[in-house]
């Protein structure tokens, strides 16, 4: 299911939490794993100095530094690495979004496994989301295949995934992330909660609604995932269907709390091409940020369609 | 004569010497060896009276020591008006005691020259715009960096730079196959957005040839895209070159002029075997210079002219918009005070004054001129290669004081600037004296404004 994950990594201890879910994964569906560093942004045209993305610092590029950092990383994962040997370690330099995709491309990636920083926990300020507006936002909007984010210390990866919560907002990116929380549920046994919000913050609509027309729009909700989406898992029917309303990332958040749910599957579906408008804007981040399991963001049909 | 393993007379050829340049870190080794580095004053000698023309040489005799130049240069004003910034105090102590001493001079004063080449001036030819014969010390610095490159006294990114484009025909380690595949993901990853959308390659016949910067590939590959989008909107039968894509020269801020003919001739290559009606160069201020204003020259066309009728992106993007190619939305217009960076590779070498001013009409609701403008403008701080050199890091962060002030002296938000150095420069201004301002290329703001002609737009979702 996951053949080739690549796990982007800042090598600090930001990305601690996802390491231990890139690592457990891979370890338990035998996977081909690759821990993926950008170590320095090259910021100053043909010059040979970097920007260290951990310190901020400004260092002298060379083979030996970067052999200095690969080992830092064996280091910092010497553990998980004596566990899963079925793992490469790469370092390079350049601007990380870029070159995150660019990898995940050219490996043909069936998984990116990336960290995030929760807004309490600054430590690597210097981190990925940072730089040119976040590498997050870029990489979960343009990559191929579902993106694993893993954004709070509780979000760790204990025995395989149990409860998935598919969040829909009907879109045409959220059919990828629904054919992939379904086929994840289908072949690992999960139970796969299908789940809409209906906003009512009143933000987008400019008015308040009526009782009546939340309760119309919650049964229209239901009726479109019933038609959008059951007829499409044939003979698989360990699922429920359930509509709430309220803001949708809160609601996806506590949703997937009382489920006891273990995954959190959702499209990263903005249009606002400006990665520091839609910095942390998005419902997709609101719930990394919040969600205490990991969140798989999934766009596009590629990688989904074979798994 | 000795001569370093690193740092010597040397032209970096193979993979091997440039990996060794490269594993040198911060070109230690390198700046070590140039201490020791012989001078070879006859065939220094020889070389400058074979390639001193007529003009250099006059330039040399006639400066009237008036000191006009003196406030034109932004070193100078930037530097506390010290006099050994002035133009024409720093050429004579250089180039101009190189001639009268025949070449016979020491290393030292060979080091001396190169940092006053590199540190000390930009190659932004303002300083021409204003001596009253014309004097032009980015020419001359341009000629010195030669006679320096020749002797092996170049900056260890220089060497690296050169290499580069004598190995791969490109300022960075971009082969073939790199720029292919990023050109085929690039298409791939905005196809969603824009249905249709392609970058076609070596398609003969073709409108416009489009050639970039190498650091497009390298770094910053969603710059294509955008530019692939924006002919798509346009409606253009373009095309980019698999082989002669690359329009920078760093072997021009070097002086290794054997490397700039190799380089241009690669991009001339391209436009005879797929003869497209016309060229455009990305957002570049160099790379137009290099390809467009040198490179003929180099290259030994008479004519003085590329083999196809060549222009810069900024005059792609004025048509466009005057013809109604791309159409703007005008509730999206620029609304914050925005400025507009003239490049001193297109101002002071091809006259593009007007065009972005049209530009800027079309898009900005708010524009506002720096002070001075057009062919008066001031250098960046990072031109003639300074960006990337660390050795003249803190020399070019002093000069871009001058660039700091007028910027902020517009109250504008927001800077454009179509040239790939000057948006380093600016946004290495903003990392040092944190002025609160933004940047950018012209292509994601145009991408953000125009209108998506109906047949092109994606399917509707949901
Ligand atoms: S070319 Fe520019 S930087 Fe050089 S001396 Fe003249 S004004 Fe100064
Ligand atoms: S303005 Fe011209 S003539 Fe006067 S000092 Fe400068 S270079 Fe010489
Ligand atoms: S970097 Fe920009 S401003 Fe500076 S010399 Fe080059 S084109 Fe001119």
């Amino acid at each position: 299911m996951f053949k080739k994950i690549l796990f982007a990594t800042t090598a600090s201890p930001s990305c601690d939490h996802a390491a231990r879910v890139a690592f457990d994964m891979a370890k338990r569906y035998g996977s081909e794993l690759t821990v993926f560093h950008v170590l320095g942004i090259p910021s100053r045209g043909f010059s040979q100095f970097v920007k260290d993305v951990r310190t901020g610092e400004t260092v002298s590029y060379n083979d030996d530094y970067l052999e200095w950092v690969k080992e830092e990383i064996k280091n910092t994962y010497a553990k998980q690495l004596k566990m899963h040997e079925n793992c490469t370690i790469e370092a390079l330099t350049g601007i990380p979004h870029t070159e995150i995709l660019r990898a995940a491309r050219k490996e043909d990636a069936d998984l990116i496994v990336m960290g995030s920083t929760t807004r309490e926990e600054n430590e690597g300020t210097y981190t990925y989301r940072n730089i040119a507006g976040s590498t997050l936002q870029t990489v979960t909007k343009a990559a191929r295949c579902p993106v694993l984010v893993i954004g709070r210390p509780a979000a760790s990866f204990w025995g395989g995934f149990s409860d998935i919560v598919f969040g829909t907002d009907f879109s045409r990116a959220a059919d990828s992330a629904f054919m992939f929380a379904y086929k994840v549920a289908k072949t690992l046994g999960c139970k796969l909660h299908l789940f809409h919000a209906c906003d009512i913050s009143g933000v987008h609509a400019g008015k308040l609604l009526e009782q009546y027309e939340i309760e119309d729009n919650l049964r229209i909700a239901r009726e479109k995932i019933r038609k959008m989406y059951v007829p499409r898992m044939k003979g698989f029917d360990d699922y429920e269907i359930d509509v709430w309303e309220g803001i949708p990332y809160v609601e996806i958040v506590k949703y997937t709390r009382e489920r006891s749910a273990d995954l959190i599957v959702m499209a990263h579906h903005t249009r606002e091409p400006s990665p520091e408008k839609a910095l942390l804007g998005s419902t997709l981040e609101q719930v990394v940020l919040r969600a205490t399991c990991p969140v798989a963001s999934v766009n596009r049909p590629d990688k989904v369609i074979d798994l | 004569m000795p001569e370093g393993i690193l740092c010597n007379k040397k032209m970096v050829d193979t993979k091997e010497q440039l990996d060794a340049l490269l594993a040198d870190a911060g070109g230690a080794q390198y700046y070590k060896e140039m201490k020791q580095l012989d001078v070879d004053s006859d065939a220094l000698w020889v070389t400058i009276q074979k390639s001193l023309k007529s003009r250099l040489k006059t330039w040399l005799e006639i400066c009237a020591h008036c000191g006009m130049c003196a406030e034109s240069c932004f070193y100078y004003t930037a530097n506390n008006r010290d006099p050994r910034q002035v133009p024409s105090y720093k050429i004579q102590s250089t180039l101009g005691e190189l001639v009268k001493r025949k070449g016979k001079v020491d290393n030292t004063f060979m080091q001396v020259c190169m940092d006053t080449a590199f540190s000390k001036c930009s190659c932004c030819t303002r300083c021409g715009v204003y001596c009253p014969f014309g004097i032009d010390m980015g020419v001359m610095f341009g000629y010195l960096r030669g006679l320096l490159f020749s002797q092996g006294f170049t900056p260890w990114e220089m060497k690296i730079g050169t290499g580069m484009h004598r190995i791969y025909k490109a300022q960075m380690d971009v082969t073939t196959e790199d720029w292919l595949d990023t050109c085929e993901w690039m298409a791939e990853e905005w196809e969603e957005e824009y249905p249709g959308l392609k970058i076609p390659v070596d398609k003969e016949n073709a409108d416009i040839l489009y050639t970039v910067n190498a650091r497009e590939p390298k770094h910053y590959p969603q710059d294509i895209a955008e530019a692939a989008v924006l002919f798509h909107l346009a409606g253009e039968n373009w095309t980019v070159p698999s082989e002669g894509w690359e329009e920078t020269s760093l072997a021009m801020f070097a002086g290794d002029w054997a490397a700039c003919k190799m380089q241009v001739e690669n991009v001339y290559a391209a436009m005879d075997r797929l003869k497209p009606k016309r060229m455009v160069v990305t957002e570049c201020g160099h790379a137009y210079r290099a390809t467009v204003i040198e490179g003929p020259y180099w290259a030994g066309l008479k004519s003085g002219q590329p083999p196809v009728e060549s222009f810069h992106y900024v005059e792609w993007v004025a048509e466009a918009l005057r013809t109604g190619k791309l159409k703007i939305d005008p509730s999206k217009k620029i609304k914050e005070p925005v400025t507009y960076q003239d490049s001193c590779n297109y101002i002071r070498n091809a006259g593009l004054a007007d065009i972005p001013r049209e530009i800027m009409s079309y898009i900005a609701e708010d524009f506002r001129e720096m002070t001075p403008n057009r062919e008066h403008n001031f250098c960046c701080g990072g031109g003639g290669g300074l960006n990337g050199i660390g050795r003249y890091r803190e020399a070019r962060n002093i000069g871009m004081k001058v660039k700091r002030d007028q910027i902020l002296a517009t109250g504008a938000k927001l800077v454009i600037a179509p040239c790939h150095n000057c948006w380093d420069a600016i946004r290495d201004m903003e990392e040092i004296y944190h002025m609160g301002i933004k940047w950018s290329f012209l292509k994601p703001i145009l991408i953000k404004m125009v209108e998506v002609p109906e047949h092109l737009k994606p399917r509707d979702e949901g």
